[in-house]
Formats: structure tokens, sequence, C-alpha cells
């Protein structure tokens, strides 16, 4: 088929129009945290992967989603193969072994993984056509191709891409028509396993973190130093923000360095903090929309493929950025989780933009026979 | 392409995405209420927390106010002292180490230290702390060599009281030291005191300590979250004052003079301990107030150890008391002038009626001994002698009472207000008093009083005041011994004016023949205090005394000093020079015998001193 005439008639402008602004609202800010201090061209390079990042995404738009569909498995199979790649050549950055060297860019497979898996399950639903009330033993297979990524993913460690992972999976569950009995089913397992969890799977700093969040809800400031100390900052950066901010490159929490790791994990704090209560609105509004916008491309999809896909993409934007936010107010405990398409760091960007081509594609084809 | 089945498939997802943007709008706005409580409800105590996260405040302390003497000598001043200060939060971990090598510390030191840092809560963290207090010159060069490479330390020059003339007049100047939870707690201001303030706590420091204090001023720095100065950086969104000038305190000029302190104490050398006090009778300034022996105020700063406590307490010439005006002694033969004063006054006896001394008296039972026999005595020759057999005979004349209403108008028994420290009233028995404590009252205990023993006490000020009141023609001062305050600038806040109490109320000529007499005390041959005159030199008028000691509790008998401690106390006051009288004194000399020839030598010699070459230097 003809591209051209599908970009003229069926170019989805408001999702392009919503990603496009978070990004350059992630690069401003990005410019402002780092501006004045050693990594102040930090924006140029994302920059950079932006625009390789809308070449992907543009790649991706081009090819027609149902070839993702055929070749769902080896996309998988690729992603796993890459996940196992980083035991064997991985760089390890304090403590944790996620990154592949390629020339001058490293690369970060389980963000990639995340599609990988997405393409999987929605090719498994594809094909899984059942549309009455489903039981666990329906599960298994999903499950299977979720745990082996998971368990990979998590031997790294990356507590928050297996959070996502997981989260991604149990979102595209909801899709389908799970029986009352296997919810309850799933539930009581949960309650089972996360004492295993914390017991024999958790690293200690990963426990800590959580018990730092545990003592602050409680209202018991434990250990400022160390991961209470990452929230009780962030906190200071938005609430000193108040309504309207203390202006761009007028942060002192950023500037003055006192949030951690804030172009990576912690940019909203320094968005809230210059740019205030409002800033803050209009950013989380951008991304409401985002998610609500990819659930009305999966209603219009027309198959269960595109669906999925679109389903599984939002689902994907939409954790990432509660968890990050979550944990930036003081929420949830501090996990690594990106804010898509507004950190720093170009594996995250490339998978996010890797998913809205995706995404793009199906709202593109909607109509197309 | 696409089938029907297909479309059914998808249809079945169509009634899950409805509930799914539900939840997510849901989640959303619980996100946004959570922003909304932070930024909005919360603003002013993150905002506070982010000013205080790039602020780093240097305290700087006011310079304490001088204190100087009436000729300008200074008596308390400051040094300065070099402080070590460290913001704990900002200690990297082998700080301490490059801290206690270059300190010098050992490392039992060391460890305290580190004991200390440890302990300190999170909450105050981000505080100054003291580490050092006036570190010596080499560590001082040697922190100041490595400053760059310790920006946790700050050195902080702070003004440290010193008091020149050590010990002299310690009770009345006072000292300083660190403040307490109550000092804190009744300052107006809160923020008057920190902790590890010095406040004054005796004497003038404490009395005037408002005035002298000054107020405190601060740097405010901007630092990053290592610490790091950085300059020029100053954020729009610090509403916060950078700096703030340290006011210094008020001076405080005396009407002290040290010079006739330096004359007291060279002249109490012989003696362990006493007391002296010198008026000047035209205004009630007080130009010396001597107690020996006296602590130490710049140890008294340092903070006194257990033992060095004990042995100040337990020395048995109580340095700790000031024995001008906080302990009170028997009169002696010095009250004697004014039980002749009360006789006068009532014309209850005509002065130039004589009396035999046999030596001795017998009143009912009970025989009462005079110093020697002075054979045919008048009132005259009787204070110049100091008979007691004539004053005797004089008590059961002018009675108990009259003698107690002018000692009152003299000011015994009564706080002179002095208004620094705490000072004794001194005490006068009455009749009801010695049938309350005795049963009964009897003649002996009016003869007792008529010459100075009896239950009078009275204080060695009170003692110089009543003399400057016979000196001066009956006008009774308050004492003064702060002369004026003067502002930082140097301009004259205040000035104090002579304070009269009252007159006492004896008649001119009575005062005359009184002054006449204690002239003759010392410059007739039958005077008591004739021995111990200025030949040729400044002519000094007085009375001698001599106080028995009552024997003190609990002294332990095997002492080597028993038999010192119970001597009688030596008293000589009244005023010079002798003819035109510019100051009444009373010198005390704690178990020195007699007045004659322990206290009457010292008050020579110290106003030959004071008045014989030159006239007493004015202030300006």
């Amino acid at each position: 088929m003809a591209i051209g005439r599908t970009i003229r008639d069926d170019f989805d402008w408001p999702l392009f129009i919503a990603v496009s602004t978070i990004a350059l609202f992630g690069v401003l800010n990005l410019y402002s945290a780092t501006d004045g201090g050693t990594t102040s061209d930090a924006y140029v390079q994302q920059l950079y992967w932006l625009i390789l990042g809308f070449g992907v995404a543009t790649l991706t738009v081009a090819i027609d989603y149902r070839h993702f569909e055929r070749y769902g498995w080896v996309i998988y199979g690729g992603c796993i193969l890459a996940l196992a790649l980083v035991f064997v050549l991985g760089r390890s950055v304090r403590g944790s072994t996620r990154w592949i060297a390629l020339g001058e860019f490293s690369l970060q497979p389980s963000e990639l993984m995340k599609i990988g898996l997405i393409i999987a399950l929605a090719k498994y639903l594809h094909h899984d056509t059942k549309t009455g009330g489903r039981t666990l033993v329906d599960l298994i297979i999903p499950g299977l191709i979720l745990a082996l990524p998971m368990g990979l993913v998590l031997l790294q460690p990356d507590l928050g891409t297996a959070m996502v992972l997981a989260f991604i999976f149990a979102s595209l569950m909801m899709l389908t028509q799970l029986k009352m009995r296997s919810v309850i089913t799933l539930l009581a397992t949960f309650v089972v396993a996360a004492p295993v969890t914390w017991f024999y799977l958790l690293k200690d700093y990963q426990k800590e973190r959580i018990t730092a969040f545990w003592d602050r809800l409680g209202g018991t400031q434990t250990d400022l130093l160390d991961s209470g100390w990452h929230t009780q900052q962030s906190l200071v950066a938005i609430g000193s923000g108040g309504l309207t901010g203390k202006g761009f490159t007028q942060g002192t929490q950023t500037r003055f360095r006192f949030l951690p790791d804030q172009h990576t994990d912690f940019p909203f704090p320094v968005w809230a903090e210059e740019h205030g209560f409002l800033g803050a609105v209009l950013l989380i509004s951008l991304y409401v929309f985002l998610v609500l916008w990819s659930l009305r491309i999966a209603s219009q999809a027309k198959d269960r493929f595109g669906a999925v896909v679109a389903v599984g993409v939002g689902a994907m934007i939409f954790w990432q950025t509660v968890v990050n936010l979550g944990m930036v107010s003081g929420l949830l405990p501090v996990v690594g989780m990106t804010l898509p398409l507004f950190s720093y760091g170009g594996s995250s960007l490339l998978s996010t933009m890797l998913g809205l081509g995706l995404l793009m594609n199906v709202s593109m084809r909607r109509f197309s026979h | 392409m696409i089938t029907l089945s297909q479309r059914r498939e998808v249809g079945e997802f169509r009634k899950r995405y409805r509930w799914m943007a539900l939840f997510v709008v849901l989640v959303f706005g619980g996100i946004i209420v959570r922003v909304a409580q932070v930024q909005l409800f919360q603003r002013d105590r993150w905002s506070g927390i982010a000013q205080r996260n790039i602020t780093k405040t240097l305290e700087l302390p006011a310079t304490r106010g001088v204190i100087r003497d009436l000729a300008g000598r200074v008596v308390a001043s400051n040094r300065p002292s070099y402080d070590v200060y460290t913001t704990p939060r900002l200690l990297q971990p082998d700080d301490l180490d490059r801290i206690a090598s270059l300190m010098d510390l050992s490392e039992t030191e060391q460890a305290a230290l580190q004991t200390r840092l440890d302990q300190i809560p999170l909450s105050r963290r981000s505080q100054q702390l003291e580490l050092f207090r006036d570190i010596d010159r080499e560590q001082l060069a040697a922190l100041e060599t490595h400053r760059a490479e310790l920006p946790a330390l700050d050195i902080v020059t702070v003004p440290l009281r010193d008091y020149p003339y050590a010990t002299l007049g310690a009770h009345l100047i006072g000292y300083l030291n660190e403040v307490n939870a109550e000092d804190m707690k009744r300052a107006a201001d809160p923020s008057t005191y920190h902790p590890g303030d010095r406040i004054g706590r005796s004497g003038l420091e404490k009395r005037y300590e408002a005035l002298l204090k000054g107020s405190r001023g601060f740097r405010r720095l901007v630092v990053d979250a290592r610490g790091k100065s950085l300059k020029g950086a100053r954020p729009d969104s610090l509403e916060v004052e950078m700096l703030k000038q340290p006011v210094p305190g008020h001076d405080i000029q005396l009407t002290l003079d040290m010079q006739l302190m330096e004359a007291f104490d060279r002249a109490f050398r012989p003696y362990p301990s006493g007391a002296a006090v010198v008026i000047d009778i035209h205004t009630g300034a007080v130009r010396a107030l001597y107690s020996k022996p006296v602590y130490d105020p710049n140890e008294m700063s340092s903070g006194l150890s257990t033992k060095r406590y004990a042995a100040l307490t337990g020395d048995p010439f109580r340095p700790l008391i000031d024995k001008t005006m906080y302990e009170t002694y028997f009169p002696g033969s010095t009250f004697k002038a004014f039980t002749a004063l009360a006789a006068l006054e009532d014309a209850v006896v005509d002065p130039m009626q004589r009396v035999e001394c046999l030596g001795s008296l017998k009143i009912g039972r009970q025989k009462f001994r005079c110093n020697k026999r002075h054979e045919w005595v008048d009132l005259y020759d009787a204070v110049v002698q100091s008979c007691n057999v004539y004053f005797w005979v004089l008590a059961e004349e002018v009675g108990l009472e009259r003698i107690n209403r002018y000692a009152k108008a003299f000011g015994f028994a009564e706080r002179t207000g002095i208004g620094v420290n705490s000072e004794a009233k001194g005490f006068l028995a009455t009749r009801e008093w010695y049938e309350e404590h005795y049963g009964q009252f009897r003649i002996g205990y009016t003869l007792n009083t008529a010459i100075g023993q009896g239950n009078t006490r009275v204080t060695v000020l009170q003692l110089a005041l009543a003399n400057a009141a016979i000196a001066n023609g009956g006008s009774l001062y308050v004492p003064q011994v702060v002369q004026n305050v003067r502002s930082p600038d140097g301009s004259l806040s205040e000035t104090f004016q002579p304070r009269l109490k009252r007159d006492v109320g004896v008649a001119p000529e009575h005062l005359d023949l009184m002054r006449r007499a204690l002239i003759d005390v010392v410059e007739d041959e039958s005077g008591t205090a004739y021995r111990a005159r200025n030949k040729d030199g400044v002519r000094v008028a007085g009375k001698t005394g001599t106080a028995q000691v009552v024997s003190r509790k609990g002294r332990s008998e095997e002492s080597s000093s028993a038999w010192y401690l119970d001597r009688s106390h030596g008293w000589f006051a009244g005023f010079a020079p002798a003819d035109d009288p510019q100051v009444a004194f009373a010198v005390l000399v704690e178990h020195g015998g007699s007045g004659g020839a322990s206290a009457a030598p010292i008050a020579m010699s110290v106003m030959q001193q004071y008045l014989g070459e030159t006239e007493p230097k004015e202030a300006e």
C-alpha cells in the first residue's frame, strides 16, 4: 500500500503533538537540570537521541504492524537473547548489570524487552480467540512469556523494569475476561509470594528503600541520609515550587545538587520546582491524554493484535509514569524508574519511541484493508 | 483482509476500555491531589527546608563591653579566642583523622570526639557545632594551612573575657560562664542566647549583662549539597537576610580606683584574709571594695572542676565570700562613735561629765572588763581611748532603743542598695528580740551593744558609709560603683548621679565633736591608733575596733590554723584627710587581733599612698 496517502489522511496529529510536547519539555528541563554542571551538554545528547527516536518511530510506522505480528516470536527471541547477552558483555553500574556497550553508546536491553513482551503477548492473544471467561490454565502460556524475561531482568537486578513488565502483563490480562475465581486465586498467590520475595529475593538496598518508605508513611523519619533523603529532597523541590514555581533554571534544589539522579529518575521535581503546580498539572495532563488516547486507538483497532499492542504501549507509559511520579512525590518507595519521554537516557527514550511508533502504526491503519 | 470474526474478537475487549480509562483518570487524579497537597498546602514547610538547605549561617559574635576603672584602666576586656566549628552533615568520613592529626589529638581524644559527633541527632546535623575552643597558635596555623581541604570546618574568632587585674575586685566585677537552659528560657527573646554562649554569672558582669552583651550578627553563605560555598550565586527565591553586623556591648566606667585596690592588696600582704571599703564622702561613690582572699575570675569562667570547687569552698578563709558586703561582723569599738552620737543628740548626758574607769565595772552579779584602767574620762576621751567602762555607764542612760534608732539612721541593719551581688543586711537586736531568744532582757545586752558586741552585726560597706556620713556632715549615700555607661560609638548613654539616702539627723556640732575625737584617736598620744599614725604624712582619722570571733561550728580541732581562726578581728574605720575629709573607709583584718595594731596601719599606709603625693585622679 502507499504510505504517502496514509500519512496525509490518517496521521494521528494529537498523538504526535502530545508526544513532541512532552519530549520538548523534557529537553528544556534537562537543560535546566544540568545547567552549569559538569554534564551541561546532556540536553544536546538527549536531542540526538530524540531525533534518533523519531527516526525509529517513523521506520516503525512505515512497516505495517501486521509484519510485527508475523515476526512476533523472532522479535521476542531477539530481546531475550540481548537480555542474556548482558550477563556476558554487560557493564556494571552501581552493583547491577544492565548495559551493553555498542560502540560509543550503551544500550539497555531490558528497555527493549518491554516492547518485545508487548508484541509477544499481542501475538499470543491475537491467535487465542477464546472470548468466554478465562481460567488460570489459560494464563499459563502468557505467564511463561512474562516469566522468562522477568526472571532475566530480576537477575541483573533491575526491580523497576521487572515491575513494569509485570504491570504490562497484568494490564493485558485484564483486557481479557478473567474469571473472578482466577482473580482471587492470583491475589492469594501474591499474598504468599510477597514475604518470600521480601526474605529471599530482594537485595538489602531494595529492602531499605521500602522500609524507609513505610517509615515515612507512618510519620517516623528514620534515616534522612539514604533512601529517605532522596524522597525528602524531592518533596522539598516539589513543595518549594508553590503555585507558579521559581522560574526556569532557578530551582535551588536542582542547581545546588540536592536532588539525586535529577536528570534520570527525578526530572519531575526539577520541573515542579521551577514551574510550580501549574506546570506540574500541565505535564501530568499530557500523560493522562497520552494514555487515554492509546486506549482510544485500541478501541478503534481493526484486529486483536493492534488493540493489544495499543493497550500494551499505553500500559507501559501509564505504569512508568505513575510509579515515577508516585516515587518522587513520596507515595511509593524509591525504585529506579524513568519518566517516559521526559527522563534523560537513550535506551529508555528509544524503547518508548518504538512503542509510540507502534501505537501510531495501529492508529493509522485502523481503517486500511 | 479483515474478517467478521476478527471484528467480533476485537469487540470482546471493548467493554474493558471504559473501566481502564476510569482507572487511569482516578490514579492520575490521586497524583495531582498529592502534588497539590505538597505544592499548595505544605509549601511554606518545604520552602523553609529548601532555603535552609542552601544556606550556611556563620555567627558573628558581638564584642562584650569593656569595664574600666575611674581612671580608664581596663578591668575587664576581651581577647581573641579561636574556636573551631563544624557542620556535621558536611563531614567526610576521613575528615576526622585529618582533624585529629592537625590538632595533634590523642587517640582517646579522637575517640571521644567521634562519639560526640555520632550522638548528634539528624535534626541538628545541619547546624554548626563547636568542636574546639580557644585553640593555640600552632593548631590554628595547622588548620588554616589545610582549610581548603576541610570545607566542613569553620574557624571563628570569638572574643574571650579577660581580666587584667585577675583576682583584684573579682567579687564585684564578677565573671561569665556558659548559659544554661534556665538562662535561655528566662531571656525575653529566645534567640538572645545560643548553647555555648557565655552569660554574666556574678558581680557587675551579671548586673549589667544586658548592656555589656551587645547583640550577635550573622553572615549567611549560599552552599551546595556538599557545603561548598558558591560565591555570588544568590537565588531569587532566597528570602532571608544574608548579613547582619553584630552590635558591640556598652562600655562601663566604674567609680573604683584600681590603684587604690592595688595599694590595699599590698598592705594586706601580712594577713590571709580581710576586707576594705573606701567611699567618696561627697557622692557615695565606691573607690575601693577589697576582699581577700578571692577566686580568679579567669578560672571561674572556664568552669571549675569539682575538686577545685571543693578546694574553694573548703578554704577556711572563704575566697568565695565577698567580705565587704556578704559577710557580717561585730563592729566592736568602731560602734562607740554611734553610741556616743546617740547620747549627744538626745542630750541624755553631758559630754563634759567624767566617769572613773577602774579597769572593770560590776553591774548586778556580772563583772565587765575594760581593756585597761583609764581613770577619769569624759565622752571625748572615752572615744579616743576606747574606754568600755565609760560606754557601759553611758549605755545605762541611753538605753538600747536609742542606740538602735541612731544606728539605723546611719544605715546599719539595712541593705545599702549597692545593687551588685547579694548583700547582707546586718542586724541590730531589739529588746523584744532578746526577750524572745534569751527568755528575758538583761541590762548587760545594752552594755554589750554600746561597745559593738552583743548581737550587732554590720558589713564593712555599711561601716564605711556610716563613717562617710560622720565625715560629710550627716549625708548617708547609696553607694555607687558605676560612674557611667557608654554606647559602642563612645558617646555617654548614662551617667549616674549621687543618690542621697537620707540625712542621719544628727546636729552638725555633734558630728564635729565626733570628727575631732576620731582625729585624736590617731593624733593624741592616748589614742588607740596613735602608734599607727602617718608621721608627717596624710592625716587620717578613725576609730579602732576589735571584734570577738564566735567559734564556728564544725571546725576540726586538729586543724593547724585553728588557733588563728579563734583570734579576734581588727577594725579601723574613719575618714581622710582629717582636716578636709574626701573619703571614708572601713578596714577589717580577719583574725588580726587589735584593730589599732592590724587594721589601722593598713588604712594609714593606703591613705598615705592614695592621698599623699597628688590629688586623686578623676576620669577625663
